[in-house]
């Protein structure tokens, strides 16, 4: 890592130094435990589904002319995308630290699913934070919480949304260290937590390398995923960092303008901060206050990076672009049409990227792209920005049939 | 070195420990900087000093303060939306230090990190400030390093921050970072800003229950007077803080007051909740 660029750190109150000790060395004795790294591999296997198929896109790289297209369909997971398996890795250490509680704030309710789902399996009781305007927003993923055995817990105060929920989740931890795991949805937030997420995703890149040993005899050239925080992107990467031959690539979400507001892309506008722990590139104000994010994709909207990432970037590894919302939307019709693939809006960003390079690679080049999730989650979202006019109708008429 | 700076001259002054001995320790009132503007904002401070606040805790407000609770963080962020910036706080610390008493400047990491930490601290301590609370950046980071810097060469307390449960293999370490319980540590410090309970300013007064003998403890390795702050709302709270606290601070129940029945009414709370008739 460059010394200029030293992203990552603890920018935590002092009441959190001692959970944050105890947890970096409660993930340092389980790497190397066997059998903490046996029960992981279970789950992952037998519980979430793993390993998740790479597909070729053989219809894609047939329209698009150029390099060979995989999919690395981490949507195939339980629940539908890659974040599961740092929630188990995460539910596992908790376990370790003797905690009964797992808690979380969420904002479209992705992560609140996956780590109530996690909290199910595992036995946790479990609190996700949700701002109330968010909970109105995204009713479905509340009732899965719920279904799920969670609590969520309305935010009543501020915009009502992820920073509230963030906020309130906070509070709650520090009111509950001795009980409470705060899991953490990306590779973002104080040590150990970027690495700690990285270590569980990691399992993507080398699952991508094993694949496509076995179908082409050599490792891809391009690497593609999208970045919120990036908790995909560093699992894809992971195992091809030190490989230079691999070229990397991260896809934020450029939104709906270049304004600051109109996107979440920090390579767009993103200047050094100190955020929520950690110190990265932020979207943020010329006064040092965090800027409000767009994106159509709710994983992708937000104003941090992860800090191992903003280091990749900055020593030159990893290249960071963006893909507009109307851009994803048109990756997801492209692949759904001609692989069968129905993206997450997140994951689309990528395939996005891929529909601009693939043309311009040779035809003995791979490019492998994550596909982070499945698109069912996003069921209303894509309804909405083809304005199906049907939906709209099936929506008036389901409240029909619930009366 | 400089001059003693305000803070420190209030804090040295042989009388200190006679007004804690006997039960009255100093207040340190909190407020937060362009709330509900600039104008109201300014006289909120000088309400607070008229009722008796002792030092004056102006607080740079941020659009994400992890470590308040809800009052103060609706209450930030109504100030940025009625235009509060870095520099128009700044503007207004030099009017509320001209009100004489001491005041302590309280904001999170980033907007310190991105005005940039020397020529922040500079500016603050031209302004007049005398001390500095940044409660999300630890002694042991490069910018808590470079925070201490810069104190030290402008005469600014830096001031720590912890909570009942912080273990004293900490506290030990942030007594050292601010150059042990040596003089120069002390002038640095300043005092000890503790957390009454474990958790984020906000409206229970619900003390943690171990509070008594982290405060003996906090008192014992940094050798530095004690704040107590979060959820004080009441005579009653100050009154039982008062056994164990050189200072005690509140804010919350200031913006409470101002939501209520607008600025007119600080003053009064602040009689209230301090007793000076």
């Amino acid at each position: 890592m460059s010394e200029k660029h030293t992203y990552g750190g603890a920018y935590v109150p002092e009441m959190l130094w001692e959970t944050l000790q105890k947890l970096d060395a409660e993930f340092e004795n389980a790497k190397k435990d066997t059998a903490f790294k046996s029960e992981f591999e279970n789950l992952l296997k037998n519980y979430s589904g793993r390993p998740t198929p790479l597909i070729f896109a053989a219809r894609a790289t047939e329209e698009l002319g150029g390099a060979k297209i995989y999919l690395k369909n981490e949507g195939a997971n339980h629940t539908g995308a890659h974040k599961i398996t740092h929630c188990l890795g995460q539910a596992l250490i908790a376990k370790r630290l003797g905690k009964k509680m797992l808690i979380a704030d969420t904002g479209a309710g992705q992560h609140g699913v996956a780590t109530a789902t996690v909290a199910a399996k595992l036995g946790f009781s479990c609190k996700i934070f949700m701002g109330r305007i968010d909970m109105e927003r995204q009713r479905p993923n509340v009732f899965l919480m719920e279904r799920l055995g969670a609590t969520v817990v309305p935010v009543e105060y501020g915009t009502k949304t992820l920073k509230d929920a963030v906020n309130e989740a906070l509070k709650f931890w520090m009111e509950n260290l001795d009980e409470a795991y705060f899991v953490i949805g990306s590779v973002v937030g104080p040590k150990p937590y970027p690495s700690m997420n990285r270590y569980f995703q990691s399992v993507i890149s080398r699952e991508i390398r094993a694949q496509l040993q076995e179908r082409e005899g050599k490792p891809p050239d391009v690497v593609v995923a999208c970045v919120g925080g990036g908790s995909n992107a560093m699992g894809s990467f992971d195992d091809f960092i030190h490989e230079k031959s691999v070229q990397l690539i991260g896809v934020e979400a450029g939104g709906r303008g270049k304004k600051l507001g109109e996107h979440a892309s920090r390579v767009l506008s993103g200047a050094e901060g100190i955020f929520q722990g950690y110190k990265s590139l932020f979207l943020q104000t010329e006064d040092g206050q965090i800027a409000p994010t767009h994106s159509i994709s709710a994983g992708l909207d937000y104003p941090g990076i992860g800090p191992e990432l903003a280091n990749l970037h900055a020593e030159g590894r990893v290249e960071l672009t963006y893909a507009t919302d109307d851009e994803a939307v048109a990756a997801v019709d492209f692949f759904a049409k001609l692989e069968g693939v129905i993206s997450a809006l997140e994951s689309a960003h990528a395939l996005a990227h891929v529909q601009k390079i693939a043309p311009k690679m040779p035809k003995d080049s791979i490019i492998v792209a994550t596909l982070s999730g499945r698109g069912d989650k996003d069921l209303f979202n894509f309804a909405r920005a083809f304005k199906d006019e049907s939906f709209r109708e099936f929506l008036k008429d389901e409240y029909g049939r619930y009366e | 070195m400089a001059g003693m700076n305000k803070l420190q001259t209030l804090l040295g002054d042989p009388s200190t420990l006679l007004r804690v001995k006997s039960g009255k320790p100093f207040f340190m009132a909190h407020m937060i900087a362009g709330y509900r503007s600039d104008s109201e904002s300014e006289q909120v401070a000088q309400a607070l000093v008229k009722g008796g606040a002792d030092i004056i805790e102006l607080q740079i407000p941020f659009s994400d303060p992890m470590a308040d609770g809800p009052t103060i963080a609706v209450a930030s962020e109504d100030a940025l939306k009625a235009g509060a910036t870095v520099a128009k706080s700044l503007e207004l610390l030099k009017k509320v230090a001209a009100f004489g008493k001491p005041v302590a400047v309280m904001s999170y990491t980033n907007p310190v990190f991105r005005y940039g930490i020397p020529k922040f601290v500079k500016t603050i301590a031209d302004a007049g400030a005398s001390a500095l609370i940044v409660p999300d950046c630890p002694f042991d980071t490069e910018e808590g390093q470079a925070l201490i810097a810069a104190c030290k060469e402008n005469n600014i307390c830096f001031i720590p921050v912890v909570s009942p449960g912080v273990p004293e293999e900490r506290l030990k370490q942030l007594a050292s970072a601010g150059g042990g319980s040596s003089s120069g540590g002390k002038d640095l410090l300043g005092f000890v800003y503790c957390t009454s309970r474990q958790g984020i300013t906000g409206a229970t007064s619900k003390f943690a229950k171990d509070l008594a003998d982290f405060a003996t403890l906090a008192k014992r390795v940094f050798n530095l007077p004690l704040a107590v702050g979060f959820g004080v709302k009441s005579k009653e709270d100050v009154q039982s803080l008062a056994k164990i606290a050189d200072i005690v601070i509140a804010g919350s129940v200031f913006v409470d007051a101002i939501k209520a029945s607008g600025i007119g009414t600080v003053e009064k709370t602040i009689r209230e909740i301090i007793q000076t008739e």
